[in-house]
């Protein structure tokens, strides 16, 4: 034969042979098969398409793991623990482990293949998460760098119960990509909206230099975008007792207490309780919903709204407290609020101003299982 | 020279939209190893060492906090302002997790913007963030500041 | 150029009097910068010396079976590169079925192998000696042993000498390159023991 025609007959004939190779291999290799997933010893299994990262294998079964980066391995929030042997802890997960979880064998799920049958354990509080499509019905800034975020869930969403959680939880914000974001992250936001209004869930966003959601929410979200919300989650929420209430917050950290009160105001429940709400800002800009809480606290005289301004400006013609809110926090305890009832503390905000708070709360007689946080951490 | 597997990953993740919306490298587009050896030099040249400078931050960083968010001026030469947000990011060489928060500080007409991780490439890894980076912590400036 | 070497004779000398990278120069470019590492020198040796002997083999099948054969030497380069790319995504596909943790260890390495100049460069010695398939076997894992014992050799050498005062102008690759320079004089030693080139 021509050998013109010969050589690269042969070379394609060979390439062709490779490639079917590989692309058989690659079949018989990554068929996984159909598997098993054994939730909490039985209580929930699942059957599942193997292969895929036990992460994306639940969230295809609308079971939803929390994750802020999307599967990527970079930060460490989709812990599950692994009743079964999955091989010993890879590379990419020990960064996020400490020794104790090593040796329970939590594992990052993100990072698991589920290649055989498997057998997990979540927290109950999982099995109430979903996955919302939600529009924005309205964006409204609050103060220079806080918008107020509210969305409605779709039909969908509404026909199925809407959603329901209890005032202090936290949502998921999926970020689409954009700007020079690739992949879509998620980043977590305390809920501002009550529970009695299922059809809709509100946040407090506060923009953060070069965050990647703050600065999506801020610059980029339009009122009528669609956006997904996966929750709610989150342990913190007023406990059922009749202590005193003490809340601190300052910035975004009014979205649970906000939650928090509005349900008050709607259900009546906790009104026989007094409540304390510490609020610090630095001047009157960043001070918002003052006539809100003023209203609250006129309907309800078991209710005191406290807020404090560090650095007030001339022109804010500010009238009430002065001082970083640990100090006005303190001169309280010592001045107006009586020591006769048990006290309990709930705090929202970063973990420099929780700590400082837990001092002045433990100082003044708030034992330190009394006091709840939702770190931002 | 030729990235290994660690260095190259540690550089995409350092790409804008990755880890924070800016990045880690600015404008810079020079190699890892290259911005890396440069700034070395430079340190060198001005006499200042990794450890040192990151103590000194992380001191600023401390008496700023005491401010809870609100600037505050320390040893009457310094305006620090200490900012924390929700969450932990990954150090782009993936040996740890550090918390969101961001530090401010300004002395005379200089003024630098660093957080926990910062701290931490600056004294592990001897990165100082690429050229046009908004939390570039540039050696000539730091001697100012920090000195 | 003996056909007639025996393949045990043809193992330790490939991996010491005519190590592929001591005395051919060949796989320079991952070996100088890969060794800064001791545990990622490791796991390359490791598979580099694995996929080394697998593609020698299905070369030399190859050779036999289609490139002689049909007289198309002035296409074995090109045959040989598809070869070696097809096996080692292969390889890659396999190791992460079988074991996970080895796939993380070194797969990341693999794809790096398929551009090492090393391992076409050991094929066309094989085509050009006209090894037999013992041979071709012993010599493909002889020379990515000694491969994997070149890379583990200087990475020691190369943490010993980050101790030391090097001046700041040989720093990383100059002083490395002086190193192998050194090297391959002490194995050019052992060349007295075995010949085969």
């Amino acid at each position: 034969m021509n050998p013109l025609l010969l050589g690269p007959l042969v070379v394609a004939l060979i390439s062709s042979i490779l490639a079917l190779i590989i692309s058989i291999t690659d079949r018989i290799v990554n068929d996984y098969g159909e598997v098993t997933i054994d939730i909490n010893g039985g209580k929930k299994v699942l059957t599942v398409k193997g292969g895929s990262p036990l992460l994306g294998t639940l969230a295809f079964q609308n079971i939803f793991v929390p994750s802020a980066c999307g599967g990527r391995g970079s930060c460490g929030a989709c812990k599950v623990q692994v009743l079964s042997d999955v091989g010993p802890h890879l590379p990419t997960e020990l960064p996020y482990m400490n020794p104790e979880e090593v040796a329970r064998n939590v594992r990052l799920s993100c990072q698991v293949k589920v290649k055989q049958n498997i057998a997990i354990e979540l927290p109950e509080a999982l099995f109430n998460v979903r996955k919302f499509k939600t529009t924005v019905e309205r964006l409204r800034n609050v103060t220079y760098d806080i918008k107020e975020v509210y969305l409605r869930l779709s039909d969908e969403a509404i026909a199925a119960g809407g959603i329901s959680f209890t005032p202090g939880q936290y949502a998921q914000l999926v970020v689409p990509p954009y700007g020079d974001l690739k992949e879509s992250i998620q980043r977590a936001y305390s809920m501002s909206s009550t529970p009695q209004d299922k059809e809709h869930i509100e946040l407090l966003v506060r923009l953060v230099p070069g965050g990647i959601a703050t600065t999506w929410v801020h610059q980029y979200l339009k009122e009528g975008d669609t956006v997904e919300v996966v929750g709610p989650f989150g342990e913190f929420g007023v406990r059922d007792t009749d202590a005193v209430m003490v809340f601190v917050a300052g910035g975004s950290g009014m979205a649970p207490f906000k939650s928090m009160l509005n349900h008050m105001a709607q259900t009546g429940q906790w009104t026989n309780r007094e409540i304390w709400y510490f609020f610090g800002a630095r001047s009157k800009r960043d001070m918002f919903y003052l006539d809100e809480m003023a209203d609250l606290a006129t309907r309800f005289p078991n209710f005191h709204f406290v807020p404090a301004l560090s650095e007030p400006k001339p022109e804010d013609e500010w009238n009430g407290p002065v001082g970083l809110i640990t100090n006005v926090l303190d001169s309280y305890f010592k001045e107006k609020i009586s020591k006769d009832k048990p006290m309990e503390g709930y705090l929202c905000g970063s973990p420099g101003m929780i700590d400082a708070c837990v001092k002045v709360m433990t100082a003044n007689g708030i034992g330190q299982d009394k006091i709840y946080f939702d770190k931002f951490a | 020279m030729k990235m290994n597997f660690d260095e190259r990953s540690a550089y995409e993740k350092m790409k804008s939209g990755v880890l924070t919306s800016t990045g880690f490298l600015g404008h810079d587009t020079r190699p890892l190893t290259d911005i890396i050896a440069a700034d070395e030099e430079l340190f060198k040249a001005l006499g200042l060492d990794f450890d040192q400078v990151a103590d000194r931050l992380q001191e600023l960083a401390a008496r700023g906090a005491e401010g809870l968010g609100e600037p505050i001026t320390v040893d009457g030469l310094y305006l620090v302002k200490s900012d924390e947000a929700r969450g932990r990011l990954p150090c782009p060489y993936g040996d740890g997790l550090y918390h969101k928060n961001s530090v401010s500080v300004e002395r005379g007409d200089d003024r630098i913007i660093y957080s926990d991780l910062s701290l931490h490439l600056l004294r592990v890894h001897h990165f100082c963030q690429g050229q046009g980076s908004p939390f570039r912590l540039d050696p000539v400036v730091l001697k100012r500041i920090c000195f | 150029m003996s056909p007639l070497v025996h393949p045990i004779t043809l193992l330790f000398a490939s991996i010491f009097t005519s190590n592929i990278l001591l005395a051919n120069f060949l796989g320079m470019c991952s070996f100088i910068s890969i060794s800064k590492d001791q545990k990622s020198s490791f796991g390359l040796g490791l598979a580099v010396t694995l996929v080394m002997t697998i593609t020698m083999v299905v070369s030399w099948a190859v050779l036999k079976l289609v490139i002689e054969p049909l007289g198309l030497d002035y296409l074995s380069f090109i045959i040989f590169i598809i070869v070696i790319a097809a096996i080692v995504q292969i390889l890659e596909m396999v190791i992460d079925r079988v074991s996970p943790a080895l796939y993380m260890a070194l797969g990341i390495f693999l794809p790096l192998i398929t551009v090492n100049c090393a391992i076409l460069g050991a094929i066309l010695f094989m085509q050009i000696r006209n090894y037999n398939f013992w041979q071709t076997l012993s010599f493909g894992f002889g020379s990515g042993a000694g491969w994997w014992l070149a890379i583990m050799l200087l990475s020691s050498i190369r943490k010993k000498i980050d101790a030391a005062p090097v001046p700041a102008g040989l720093k990383g690759p100059g002083i490395t390159i002086i190193t192998i320079g050194f090297m391959a004089m002490a194995f050019i030693g052992f060349s007295g023991m075995l010949s085969v080139q």
